[in-house]
């Protein structure tokens, strides 16, 4: 049968060859971080296409499939988790792998291409975390990839081109998913698959470079098959497991629907992008003649300087040596660089563990903010709604105190006029539940609205924000007052204590 | 460069049978990977049982007065909106239809007795309050057909399928008869059963109900 398939393709020939290969000084757990890392971007492949069965880009969809996926879909939070803790596995291994080539000198010749290629692909893999971080567009998904996108928007000269492209001109919107979603799904995946195939191309032409000693072309050969392959296997179902247990115990975060105007929420970076996220608080704290040139340096130049510096490598340091004893400059800059980015990571994450407590949030800490699926990360505590407003408990709202507040927290969903905008917001014009039983109505601004309504025969399933602790229950009242009192509306005023009442009930 | 140099010495017994341990372990350990990796992902394909919980729909008083305008000759296009749900949209009212003609047992026994006895034979009352009720789905292969008073038959577009007024197969591609669908008075509101039967084979195979 293999003799058979053998003589018409080569493939058996083909695939021997690939695994004969000589390791110097025989096999070892070290060399394994390379093929755990393409291990890792096959589970992603994976699930990834898996997700796609499931999955819309578009601002009325990709939240919604998501949130179907993981409630309805049989093990669809589990395949979605798969993928989510398989994008930190292939990050984890994928620095230490290169962390190692580094600190081993294996980028010297004649591996400077292959090192390269490393480089691009670890760029390349960063872009898809970050892409995927918009598709579920949830809360953190859109404030999130806000920040993301305004730094890249701010890089001088292209700046406003990459802007462009990646918004489609007009702000985050539909199109802006789409095109996260082209990028994450196919563009980057097929640079990295060409990519990972020319990686290990190189691979084989020069073979492993072995221990960080100037002697490794010499030491005794030791086997890549069964050896070498049975260590690679064990490392990469070692993760494998890891990455089951935590899909299974801390599944993926997922927030509520995207809303532009949250005004709560507390966005939390990938774990990977920490360090950068608090290299951007730190320098934001700057004295303001200075903070937006370092503000620069800290999101653009720094980091892109850091890229050049590792693609340029090869070519700079020039030293044949690749014991570490002989190269003190490297690997001294190498291991400043991982404790500035250890120690802002800490950093980053208290940064935004103290946003969510300064704001009274409840939530998982950034690293492992694993809520499980579909409860939204928000839940803002009871009796904390007073926020400094309400001093003459009790009084009748305003209208037209009500109507600005309408206009700058209402109107883009439901409408200056009133009428709402199609499946988003319903109309409040004519809605008998804005002019029926005050209770009601005062009950889903102050504590919010999720799931299907049905408004004069139509069905909408939107999300309405909860508004206590953004306004107070006097700005409650006055734009209820508003509402029910415009528009044709005809209903009589309600109160702050009205509004006391319903939020105190919940 | 050199080349499967550690592949020349064959090496000892020993080593012999420690890489066919490894090599086998490999194997298995791959095995498990694939197999802990195919159960959740096959796992998700499995349709999720959403299915409607009430198959009746409803018809509205103009739906109604629509059906009544069915003569025992002539049939009459009903239209009503059938409750579905459609993955992450959730449950949609989408429109739907059905023919209809007056008929009594006696004549539906007479005129298409293979619905009551034999392979055609349908789970349910094919007679309900005077009327019958035909599924508007082609039984051939699924398009739908369309009464053409020019022939006074039911006509499918699609392989030339022929239907008479009771839904009796006369020509084209059709394995069977046209599928009637249960109807019912229930406290006071007439309501239609939607039934989706397999295609293309002589007896009803019940697919999906509601």
């Amino acid at each position: 049968m293999l003799t058979w398939l053998d003589q018409r393709t080569g493939l058996v020939t083909l695939t021997k060859d690939f695994l004969t290969e000589d390791v110097p000084g025989g096999a070892s757990y070290w060399y394994a971080f390379g093929s755990a890392t393409l291990f890792a971007l096959i589970l992603q492949i994976a699930t990834g296409i898996f997700l796609c069965f499931f999955y819309a880009p578009s601002t009325s969809t990709a939240w919604e499939s998501t949130d179907y996926l993981i409630k309805h879909v049989p093990a669809g939070a589990l395949v979605l988790s798969l993928h989510y803790w398989g994008a930190s596995a292939m990050i984890a291994f994928m620095t230490m792998h290169l962390l190692q080539g580094l600190l081993w000198g294996a980028y010297k010749k004649p591996r400077e291409l292959q090192w390269i290629v490393g480089v691009l692909l670890f760029i390349l893999t960063l872009v898809l975390g970050l892409t995927g971080y918009l598709l579920p567009w949830d809360l953190n998904a859109l404030l999130a990839s806000k920040v993301a996108i305004q730094i890249a928007g701010s890089a001088p000269i292209l700046g406003p081109a990459i802007l462009s492209f990646l918004q489609d001109g007009s702000g985050i919107g539909t199109l802006t998913i789409n095109r996260f979603f082209g990028i994450h799904v196919w563009l980057v995946p097929a640079l990295l698959v060409g990519l990972v195939g020319l990686h290990l191309a190189i691979f084989r032409w020069n073979g492993p470079a072995g221990p960080p000693i100037d002697e490794a072309p010499k030491l005794k050969p030791g086997r890549f098959w069964p050896d070498q392959m049975f260590m690679d296997t064990v490392l990469s179902f070692a993760m494998f497991v890891i990455v089951v247990a935590l899909a299974v115990f801390a599944p993926a975060p997922f927030d509520a629907k995207a809303d532009p105007n949250n005004t709560q929420f507390v966005p939390y970076p990938a774990w990977y992008f920490l360090a950068l996220y608090a290299l951007l608080d730190v320098v934001g704290k700057f004295p303001p003649a200075i903070v937006q040139i370092s503000t620069l340096f800290a999101t653009i130049i720094m980091p892109g300087v850091l890229v050049a510096l590792l693609i340029v490598l090869p070519f700079i340091d020039r030293n044949p040596s690749r014991r570490p004893s002989r190269r003190p400059w490297i690997l001294g800059i190498t291991a400043l660089t991982i404790v500035g980015a250890i120690g802002l990571s800490f950093f980053g994450q208290y940064n935004v563990v103290e946003g969510q407590v300064a704001r009274g949030l409840v939530g998982g800490t950034a690293g492992n903010a694993a809520t499980t699926g579909g409860s939204p990360q928000i839940e803002t505590q009871p009796g904390n709604n007073a926020n400094g407003g309400g001093a003459t408990a009790g009084g009748p709202g305003s209208a037209t105190a009500g109507a600005t507040v309408y206009t700058t927290n209402c109107s883009s969903c439901h409408a200056a006029n009133g009428q709402g905008t199609p499946s988003v917001a319903p109309p409040l014009a004519g809605n008998d539940v804005v002019t029926g039983d005050p209770q009601k109505v005062i009950g889903i601004v102050v504590n919010g609205l999720n799931g299907k309504i049905t408004v004069k025969g139509q069905e909408w399933n939107g999300t309405m924000p909860p508004w206590k602790g953004t306004l107070t229950n006097k700005q409650i009242a006055d734009v209820v007052t508003y509402i029910r009192s415009s528009w044709g509306n005809k209903a009589p005023p309600v109160t702050e204590a009205d509004v006391a009442k319903a939020a105190g009930g919940k | 460069m050199a080349h499967a140099e550690a592949y020349k010495d064959p090496g000892t017994p020993e080593e012999q049978t420690r890489r066919t341990f490894m090599a086998n372990a490999v194997l298995a350990l791959g095995g498990v990977i694939g197999l802990g990796l195919a159960i959740p992902l096959v796992t998700s394909l499995i349709p999720p049982n959403d299915a409607n919980a009430d198959p009746w729909s409803p018809l509205t008083p103009d739906e109604i007065a629509a059906l009544k305008k069915a003569t025992d000759n002539k049939p009459v296009k009903v239209t009503f909106m059938l409750h579905e749900s459609n993955g992450y949209f959730g449950a949609v009212d989408l429109e739907q239809f059905f023919w209809a003609i007056r008929a009594d047992e006696a004549t539906m026994r007479k005129k298409r007795p293979q619905l009551f006895e034999g392979i055609e034979k349908v789970p349910y009352p094919v007679v309900n309050l005077g009327f019958v009720v035909f599924s508007p789905i082609c039984p051939h292969l699924g398009c739908k057909y369309t009464w053409t008073d020019s022939i006074n038959k039911f006509a499918c577009p699609c392989h030339g399928s022929q239907f008479t007024n009771v839904g009796e197969h006369v020509a084209g591609p059709a394995l069977r008869g046209l599928d009637p669908l249960p109807l019912r008075d229930f406290q006071g509101k007439v309501q239609v059963e939607w039934i989706e039967y397999k295609q293309n084979t002589p007896d009803h195979i019940i697919l999906k109900v509601g």
